[in-house]
């Protein structure tokens, strides 16, 4: 880009136009942290599932590993952030919302969790949580416009309602690894189709 | 012809400096270089008379014993931005009534 360079009228639209797009794909996710997150909830209540059946270990043994992983996970996640910073040479308000978002989220998760181990019934505790992935997928979807993990959040917590009534913990688990399924994954893979395409267009689209 | 419009704007790297800082909360010297393919030099010229302008904030730190600059659009950016956008709409209105293509 020239020093001073002159515009027309219309340049200068196109101009503005492009630059707003371009800042536009910083607000975007690539779904892949929904798409590995859900695969482990997913995978977490299967083999849960399969072993309320076959009995190879205790009935929460996928679930404690889960959260012992996660745990370490997001420890790290923080600790890195808090150390060398986030890495991002942009920020945007989205972002830091969907930052917030999540803090308070993986809080309450674990809150969650902790009553699960004393106070709370699984039965009813597994469907709170689904009330709890509900309600960040919402706020999610709605903060990034994209409409799939709106539709995805009204869809788990159908679910989770349902989870609230079922009459064994199999139900439950079902319930639950199918609104991580509508929830996350499904919603994940389309924001990370979506997420490539927009990469696409924003290289067709370099000044 | 374009008399009126703001002469701080309407220059293409700073218009699209003011684009890209109008869109996100605040952005990396080397982010605004990446995205407007622009050079070091030229951009640094180009951000300090926004700065003088009063329309960008800036700010110089080190992070890991490297200078890190972060600009930011200010209210008065803002508000210029705007202004600068609606004249060149009303602008291109004229031309294109000019033209016989304009909106009545």
């Amino acid at each position: 880009m020239e020093q001073e360079k002159t515009m027309s009228g219309e340049e200068g639209l196109r101009l503005i136009e492009r630059m707003i797009f371009v800042a536009k794909q910083e607000q975007r996710v690539d779904g892949v942290g929904w798409i590995w997150w859900g695969w482990a909830l997913f995978a977490a209540s299967i083999f849960t599932l399969v072993n309320l059946r076959f009995n190879w270990v205790s009935t929460y043994f996928f679930w404690n590993a889960l959260g012992v992983v996660a745990l370490v996970y997001f420890v790290a996640r923080y600790l890195q952030y808090f150390f060398f910073g986030a890495g991002k040479t942009v920020r945007t308000y989205t972002c830091e919302l969907i930052r917030k978002l999540n803090l308070g989220f993986f809080i309450s998760l674990f809150f969650i969790m902790i009553a699960m181990n004393g106070i709370l019934s699984p039965m009813a505790g597994f469907p709170i949580l689904v009330n709890l992935y509900a309600f960040w997928i919402l706020i999610y979807g709605t903060s990034m416009n994209f409409r799939p993990f709106i539709a995805g959040a009204f869809v788990a917590w159908g679910l989770g309602i349902a989870g609230l009534f079922a009459k064994t913990f199999e139900g439950v688990m079902l319930t639950h690894a199918i609104a991580v399924l509508c929830g996350y994954i499904i919603p994940g893979y389309m924001a990370n189709t979506a997420f490539k395409k927009l990469n696409r267009e924003v290289a067709a689209y370099s000044v | 012809m374009f008399k009126d419009l703001d002469p701080i704007l309407h220059s293409q790297l700073r218009l699209a400096v003011v684009s890209l800082l109008v869109s996100v909360k605040e952005a990396e010297f080397t982010y605004l270089k990446e995205k407007t393919n622009s050079t070091a030099g030229n951009l640094s010229v180009q951000i300090n008379k926004l700065k003088e302008a009063g329309y960008i904030d800036v700010a110089k730190r080190f992070k890991d014993n490297y200078p890190q600059t972060t600009c930011r659009i200010t209210p008065a950016g803002i508000r210029a931005f705007e202004q600068y956008v609606k004249d060149l709409h009303s602008y291109l209105n004229i031309d294109g009534r000019a033209n016989g293509n304009g909106k009545k």
